[in-house]
C-alpha cells in the first residue's frame, strides 16, 4: 500500500512538472514567444572574452579553437583565451599554435581545475562578457551574434546557449542526441520562468563585472558550472537563453565514459543543492526555490525510486520462475490472453507520462531547429534510456552522502 | 495546472476501473455460463432414464474452463482492484460451482461407468502457505498435461458455507496445501511426479498434443 501510494505521487509529481512546461510554452507560444528569432543589434559591439580551458584535449582543441575563429564578430571586440591547465598531451604546442592570430592568448598553468582556468582568464581581461567553450565543442559562425544582444537587457547576468549532439556514431550518442533535444526545451522554459540553474560549459556567456562582484568561478563539487548559476541566481540577477546560439558539444561514446560525466554532474548537483539548500521551497527565489529545484531533487529520488521498483518487479518474476521449476513443471509458459492485459490507472499515467515527454522532445526540436519532428531515435530514447539514468544517479547519490567527491577523468 | 495533472490521472483512474469492471463482468458470465450448465446436467441427470450416459458426459463442464475461471479470479484478487468486494462474491460463487461440479461428476461416474480423475486442493491466501505457489503451479502443468483431469481448488480460508462444510467432511486440517486425492488425505507440497505415483489412473487420461499455458491453480 505505501509503496503503491509512493509510485503515485512521485507520478504526480512528475506529470505536474511535465504540464507545467508544457503549459507555460503553449501560452508563450500564442504569445508569440517560443520560436526565438535570429537577434540582431544595431549599436556597438561590446568586448567579449572567451576561455578555453584544456586539460589534454590534444585531440579536440584545433577545431574548437577553428570554430571560435570563423566567429562573425568584430575581431578587434574579441579575445580567445586558451588556458593549459597543465596538460601532459600535446594540447599546449597545439593552443601555441594558434597565438599567431592576434585574438588569442594562450596561458599555462598548473593543474587546478575548471574553475580556476576561467578565473585566470577574468584576472587577465577587460572584455565586458566572458564566456566559456569547452575544448570538446565547437560554436556555428553567428553563436556569439546571438548571444550579445541578450545582454542588452542590464538585468541579465548570463546567456546560456543551445546545445546539440555533435556527433551520433553509436546508439547510446544518438540517445544522447535526444536528450540534448529534451534539454533544449527544459532551458529554454526554465529561463522563461526565471529558474535557469546551470549554466553549462559549452559557450554559456556572463558580465563580467557580475562575476567578479561574486567572487569568480569556484570549485563546486566540480560542476562550477552549476554553482555560479546557483550563486547568480541568489544575488537576483537573471539568467537567460538564446538556442539560437548553436554549439555542438562532443558526448561519450561509452557507456563508462556517459556513466562516469553524469555522475559527475548529478554528485554536483547534489552537493550544491546541499549547499544551496536555503533555496529549497524558498519563495524569494520564486519558481526556482518552490517548483523547479524541489522538483530536480524529486526526479532524482523518483528516478532511483521506479528504478528500484523495476528491479524489484523482475526479481518477483524470477522468483516465480524458480518455485515453477521446483515445483517439477519447468518454466511458465507466457502466452497472449487480453484479459491478463495490464489495465492498471499507474499504465495509463505512465502512458500519459511517455506522451508528454514526447511533446516536450518535439517542442525541443522547434525551439532548437524550428521543425516539430523529433529525432529518428526518439523511441530508443524512450525505451532504454530511462533504465540507464538510474544507474548513475544511485551512483551519484552514494557519493554525495559519504562526500567521496569526483573526478574529471 | 493542478487541475490539468489531476484531470490526467482521474482518467487514467477511470479508464482502469472501466477495464476491471468489463473483466469481472466478463468473469460473471463465465459463471452465469457454467451455473446454467450445472443446473442443466443436474437436470439432464434427473432425467437420466430418458437419456443415455453417452449424451449427459459430452455435455459436462470441461475442466479447464473451471481452471481457467480459476486463474482469471486469482489475477483479478492479486490485482486489489477496487471491486473487491465484487470478486470476493464471485470466488465465494467460483467455489461452489467447483463443489456442485465435483458432486455431480462423482454421481455421473457411479450412474455412468465413468471414470473421471478428480483432485481437490486446498490453498490458503494469508501469507502463511509457503508452499502453495509451488503445488499451484505442480497441478497447473498436470492439468495442462492432462486436459480431462479436474483439479478443484478452494481457498482453505473462504467463508462460503458449502466449502465448509466440504473441508469437515473430508477432514482437512488447517496446515496447507493439502490434497484430497482418491479420497485420501496429504499435506505438504506433492510434486508432478509425486502425484504421478499416488494417482496411477491419471495413466489413463488422455495427455494433451502440447503442455500449455501455466496458470497459477492458486485463487
Amino acid at each position: 500500500m505505501l509503496a503503491t501510494m509512493t509510485t503515485y505521487v512521485f507520478l504526480f509529481i512528475s506529470l505536474f512538472f511535465e504540464v507545467f512546461l508544457l503549459v507555460v510554452f503553449l501560452e508563450r507560444r500564442m504569445a508569440g514567444g517560443t520560436t526565438p528569432s535570429p537577434a540582431t543589434r544595431t549599436s556597438a559591439l561590446p568586448s567579449v572574452c572567451i576561455v578555453v580551458p584544456c586539460f589534454n584535449e590534444a585531440h579536440t582543441l584545433e577545431a574548437t579553437v577553428h570554430s571560435l575563429l570563423a566567429l562573425h564578430y568584430p575581431a578587434d571586440k574579441i579575445q580567445i583565451a586558451i588556458i593549459d591547465d597543465g596538460s601532459t598531451d600535446d594540447t599546449l604546442k597545439i593552443a601555441r599554435g594558434f597565438e599567431s592570430d592576434a585574438r588569442v592568448k594562450v596561458f599555462h598553468k598548473e593543474n587546478g581545475g575548471k574553475h580556476t582556468a576561467m578565473n585566470l582568464a577574468l584576472a587577465h581581461t577587460q572584455a565586458q562578457f566572458i564566456g566559456c567553450l569547452d575544448a570538446d565543442s565547437i560554436v556555428a559562425p553567428d553563436a556569439l551574434m546571438q548571444v550579445v544582444p541578450i545582454f542588452d537587457n542590464p538585468k541579465i547576468a548570463a546567456v546560456t546557449p543551445g546545445i546539440h549532439v555533435r556527433e551520433q556514431k553509436n546508439m547510446l550518442q544518438r540517445m544522447q542526441h535526444v536528450e540534448y533535444r529534451l534539454s533544449i526545451f527544459n532551458r529554454f522554459m526554465l529561463a522563461a520562468i526565471g529558474s535557469v540553474f546551470i549554466t553549462p560549459g559549452p559557450f554559456s556567456f556572463f558580465r563580467a563585472s557580475v562575476v567578479r562582484e561574486l567572487g569568480g568561478w569556484r570549485y563546486a563539487h566540480s560542476t562550477e558550472d552549476m554553482e555560479m548559476a546557483l550563486r547568480i541566481q541568489l544575488a537576483g540577477h537573471l539568467i537567460a537563453n538564446q538556442p539560437q546560439a548553436i554549439v555542438h558539444t562532443s558526448t561519450p561514446r561509452t557507456l563508462r565514459g556517459l556513466f562516469r560525466q553524469r555522475v559527475r554532474w548529478t554528485y554536483g548537483w547534489l552537493r550544491n543543492a546541499i549547499d544551496y539548500r536555503f533555496m529549497l521551497g524558498n519563495g524569494r527565489f520564486g519558481d526556482l526555490g518552490l517548483l523547479v529545484l524541489p522538483s530536480a531533487i524529486l526526479s532524482i529520488a523518483a528516478g532511483i525510486y521506479f528504478f528500484l521498483r523495476i528491479l524489484w518487479n523482475i526479481g518477483t518474476s524470477i522468483a516465480h520462475a524458480l518455485v515453477s521449476i521446483e515445483s517439477g513443471s519447468g518454466i511458465p509458459h507466457i502466452g497472449f490472453n487480453a484479459f491478463y492485459l495490464p489495465t492498471s490507472a499507474l499504465w495509463f499515467i505512465v502512458f500519459a507520462s511517455v506522451l508528454l515527454i514526447l511533446a516536450l522532445i518535439s517542442a525541443g526540436s522547434l525551439i532548437g531547429t524550428h521543425s516539430r519532428r523529433p529525432p529518428a531515435s526518439t523511441p530508443l530514447f524512450l525505451l532504454f534510456y530511462s533504465f540507464l539514468v538510474p544507474l548513475w544517479l544511485i551512483a551519484a547519490v552514494v557519493r554525495a552522502t559519504f562526500k567521496t567527491g569526483v573526478r574529471w577523468r | 495546472m493542478l487541475a490539468i495533472t489531476a484531470l490526467i490521472f482521474a482518467t487514467a483512474f477511470y479508464v482502469s476501473n472501466y477495464f476491471n469492471n468489463q473483466r469481472v463482468a466478463d468473469v460473471r458470465n463465465t459463471e452465469d455460463s457454467i451455473s446454467t450448465d450445472i443446473l442443466s446436467l443436474e437436470t439432464q441427470f434427473d432425467l437420466l432414464t430418458e437419456h443415455s450416459c453417452g449424451n449427459i458426459a459430452e455435455n459436462t463442464i470441461l475442466p479447464s474452463e473451471l481452471t481457467s475461471l480459476g486463474s482469471e479470479l486469482s489475477y483479478l484478487e492479486a490485482q486489489g482492484s477496487s471491486n473487491q468486494v465484487e470478486v470476493g462474491r464471485l470466488k465465494s460463487l467460483y467455489s461452489v460451482l467447483e463443489i456442485k461440479d465435483y458432486l455431480l461428476m462423482q454421481q455421473l461416474a457411479v450412474r455412468c461407468n465413468l471414470k473421471p480423475v478428480f483432485i481437490l486442493y486446498f490453498y490458503s491466501n494469508k501469507g502463511d502457505c509457503a508452499d502453495c505457489e509451488k503445488q499451484g503451479y505442480a497441478l497447473t502443468s498436470l492439468t495442462e498435461t492432462y486436459p480431462q483431469l479436474r483439479v478443484y481448488s478452494f481457498d482453505y480460508n473462504l467463508q462460503v458455507g458449502a466449502l465448509q462444510t466440504l473441508i469437515s467432511i473430508d477432514d482437512v486440517e488447517d496446515h496447507p496445501p493439502a490434497l484430497v486425492i482418491n479420497d485420501k488425505l496429504y499435506y505438504g507440497f506433492k510434486s508432478v511426479d509425486d502425484i504421478q505415483k499416488i494417482l496411477p489412473q491419471l495413466a489413463t487420461l488422455q495427455k494433451s498434443a502440447t503442455s500449455t499455458a501455466a496458470t497459477s491453480t492458486k485463487k
